[in-house]
Formats: structure tokens, sequence, C-alpha cells
């Protein structure tokens, strides 16, 4: 396969902007009184976007845990 | 009317809009992959799913042996490129996409990159909420386009980057 070099550049920088955009939302106030593993899960998320390994951290279902993040912590999808 | 597929980023967050169901008036039949379903838990988006199979616009999408087998494939060369890679899921998706010429509706950075840098996924067609909304106002059956996609990202809870606004920017002004 031939990838597209300058498309992945692009995507980088996508990635960055969707990353900043998670960190700048979090209600950080309730990330931080949550137990270890729920933390864990909505730090993992805010940094990497990647929601089904969050879930499966957490023990939730990935519906469950997406509804969690926008509606408690305030973590809105962007990517 | 064509037929679509959807992965459970799309779903989750588009069952959070109030006009959720317009979504119906521009596909014949959205299917649900197996793989997808499988990962639903919440009451609401279970509700919705069941609905929309009840009305015949939904449809389960079986796990072909096939199909799994490419869509594993492309799971692994995904993660050979330096970002975000494209999960199972979504993988599956774009290969039932690629295969059948289903529009594949999705959220997912991963598989909408893909699709930009692996030349044998650019052909398929991959829509966001974002781009579905503009169809619905492209076809009237939405006002207007900022508006309705202020309402999407409020109600959602997804907010979407410059990259994705720029490529409205016309009809958002």
């Amino acid at each position: 396969m031939s990838i597209n070099e300058d498309k992945i550049r692009e995507w980088v920088e996508y990635f960055r902007e969707a990353r900043e955009i998670r960190r700048r939302y979090a209600n950080w106030d309730f990330i931080k009184s949550q137990p270890p593993k729920i933390r864990i899960a909505l730090e993992y998320y805010i940094e990497t976007g990647d929601f089904r390994t969050a879930a499966k951290i957490t023990g939730m279902g990935v519906d469950e845990f997406l509804d969690m993040a926008k509606d408690l912590a305030g973590i809105p999808t962007t990517d | 009317m064509v037929n679509a597929i959807t992965d459970t980023s799309f779903l989750i967050d588009w069952i959070r809009y109030s006009k959720s169901k317009l979504i119906f008036k521009i596909f014949s039949i959205i299917y649900i992959p197996e793989n997808v379903l499988n990962e639903i838990r919440s009451e609401r988006t279970l509700i919705w799913i069941s609905e929309g199979l009840e009305e015949g616009s939904l449809a389960i999408f079986p796990e072909l042996p096939d199909i799994s087998r490419e869509a594993l494939e492309l799971v692994a060369r995904s993660r050979r490129v330096p970002i975000r890679p494209v999960d199972y899921p979504e993988a599956f998706c774009l290969v039932v996409g690629r295969r059948l010429n289903f529009i594949v509706l999705t959220e997912n950075g991963g598989a909408i990159a893909l699709k930009s840098y692996d030349p044998e996924y650019s052909g398929v067609e991959v829509l966001r909420g974002i781009d579905v909304i503009y169809r619905l106002w492209r076809l009237n059956y939405l006002n207007s386009f900022k508006d309705e996609l202020e309402l999407y990202q409020r109600e959602t809870k997804h907010i979407y980057s410059r990259k994705d606004l720029v490529r409205y920017s016309d009809y958002l002004k």
C-alpha cells in the first residue's frame, strides 16, 4: 500500500486539535474526584480519543462510557 | 435512495439529536453490524435501534467471515501508520462500504483518516453527522444549516474541529 504522507501530516494536526478540544472542555474537578479506574480511563480518553479502550478500562459499555464522558465529565466527542 | 452502514461512534452521537429520525429520509436502510450492536448497552440507544428495526429502516448486518477477515487485515495495516488506527467495527463498516457500495456513517477519526490516506479505500463514501445535516438541509428537510449544526453540536455534545468546519465555511456565515 502506498500511503499518502502529506495526508498523514494533516491528520496528525487534526488529532492534536481534537485532543486540545477534549482537554479544554473537560470538567477536571469531576475527573479528579473519580475512583482510579474511571479517572484513568477518562484521562486516557482525553489524550487519545480512543473511547473503546477507555470503556474497557472502566468495564462499561462503549455508549455508557461516552454518555458519562459527555454528560458528567464534560468531554465532547470530536473525532 | 442508497443504503448505509453505521458504526458505534456515529450512532451514539446521532441518537442524541432531537431530529435523529430525519436520517431515514436519505437512506433506504441503515445497517448495523452485529459487532456494533454487541457494543451497545444503554437504554436510549437500544430503544432507538429497536424502533428502527421494527419500522424496517434499520437492519442487522451479519458477521460474514470474509468481510471479518478483510477488516482484521485493515486494522493491522492501519496500526503501521503513525496516527490513530482504525478499530475493528469501523474497519468492518469500511470493508462493507467498499464491497457493497454502501455509505459508511462514522464519527471515528481513525476511519475517516484511513479513507484519505489509503488509496484502496479512497472510493468509499464516508459521512459524519455534519455531512448528514448538510444533506438534509440541501434536501429542504432543515431550514438552516448553520442553526441546525449548532443545535446538533449542543444536543449531541460533539464539537467539530476547524478542519471539519472549513469544508462548509461558505454555508456557515
